[in-house]
């Protein structure tokens, strides 16, 4: 069963890029999801999928964000929640 | 999850704060487990052997790379949004930058960036009453044929890109000159390199010539990495790839917008790949113009 022509991709979130001090992973996560979500034309409570995409070793100063974390902060109970391997 | 009606609206999300915290010396110090006391570090050694043996089985080398740093630089001066922005590059400037890890130079490598990227996926029946001209998903494919290049049997591919690719070409019942752009994970020039030769766009070692002149840059034949990439705009993981071509093909991308504007034609099939671990893994997916 091919899954050809059944998905779409419906918007695109972005944050500010570059050198931006002071920032949190998990604030970037949240900024960039906020915006695809509003690109979408979508509300939060739309949302019941999350997949956090592979990533770096968390800051020493830090921790590592999962996506209970992101979905926590959001204030959404997603159906479905992963975080990628690398 | 989609396919099982478990969910309706999936987001895929990345952040990083890579160049205002000290993340990036946490992978270089651990990525290579044991091997740092050798002098082997981070995914830029690793990429580096790999690179150095190409450079070897098919000839390649920075007469190809520079073309693939500068093309995306080209596109990049066109991406307001790009670090890279204000910051033209030349051949000259390419060769002149000092060696990260050899055969590697500064601008073999991709950059480090602060920020985030996301977005969202949805059936395409809903995705037809939401506010843009929707990115249809019309092929996937992936493979995972090799270790880490320590413990690899081989290292100058074929890597995941060629059966990965041959599935989503396959999936979308498309064929290869079907493809009007590629958006390709570059963490290194070499990955561009590789990914486009497994996908059967030139022959091992034919990538020198099949650069020459152009051919990915605005007004080329086949433009890659529209955004400038992860070489020139911003490296968040495999999202800076797929977004760049969703916002292609929903017409969104001013400048560097593909098509008239850019000498370059107007797109309704956009691949793009992205590569896990060292050239370990690829995924391949084929975008459409609703």
């Amino acid at each position: 069963m091919s899954i050809k022509d059944k998905y779409a991709i419906v918007g695109v979130g972005y944050t500010p890029q570059g050198r931006i001090e002071g920032r949190t992973e998990l604030s970037f996560h949240l900024e960039a999801i906020i915006n695809a979500i509003d690109d979408a034309g979508l509300t939060k409570e739309d949302i019941d999928g999350l997949i956090c995409y592979r990533h770096f070793p968390p800051a020493s100063d830090s921790y590592d964000v999962t996506p209970y974390m992101v979905a926590q902060h959001l204030g959404i109970t997603p159906a479905y929640i992963s975080q990628d391997a690398n | 999850m989609l396919e099982s009606g478990f969910c309706k609206y999936v987001v895929i999300s990345y952040g990083h704060n890579a160049v205002s915290s000290d993340s990036m010396t946490t992978m270089l110090m651990t990525l290579g487990q044991d091997e740092e006391a050798f002098g082997h570090f981070g995914a830029t050694g690793s990429y580096a052997l790999a690179a150095q043996r190409a450079m070897y089985e098919f000839n390649t080398g920075p007469e190809t790379w520079k073309h693939i740093a500068v093309g995306q630089r080209k596109w990049a001066n066109l991406n307001p949004l790009a670090m890279t922005y204000n910051r033209t590059m030349s051949y000259d400037d390419y060769m002149n930058a000092r060696w990260l890890v050899e055969p590697f130079r500064l601008f073999d490598n991709c950059l480090v960036s602060d920020g985030g990227r996301a977005y969202i996926v949805t059936s395409a029946e809903r995705a037809r009453d939401l506010k843009h001209r929707p990115v249809i998903i019309a092929g996937l494919g992936q493979h995972n044929p090799a270790d880490f290049p320590q413990s690899a049997t081989f290292l100058a591919g074929p890597t995941g890109a060629q059966i990965a690719g041959e599935a989503a070409l396959r999936m979308a019942g498309i064929t290869r000159d079907d493809i009007d752009a590629c958006q390709i994970y570059d963490c290194f020039t070499y990955t561009v390199e590789i990914t486009l030769q497994d996908y059967g766009f030139f022959k091992p070692g034919e990538g020198t010539d099949w650069f020459q002149g152009g051919t990915i840059e605005p007004g080329g034949s086949m433009p890659v990495n529209t955004s400038g990439g992860q070489l020139s705009e911003a490296y968040f993981m495999g999202l800076t790839p797929i977004t760049e071509g969703v916002m292609q093909l929903m017409g969104r991308c001013g400048e560097r917008q593909l098509g008239p504007q850019t000498g370059t034609k107007a797109p309704e099939n956009i691949l793009c790949s992205d590569n896990g671990g060292i050239l370990q893994c690829n995924t391949t997916i084929i975008l459409r113009r609703a």
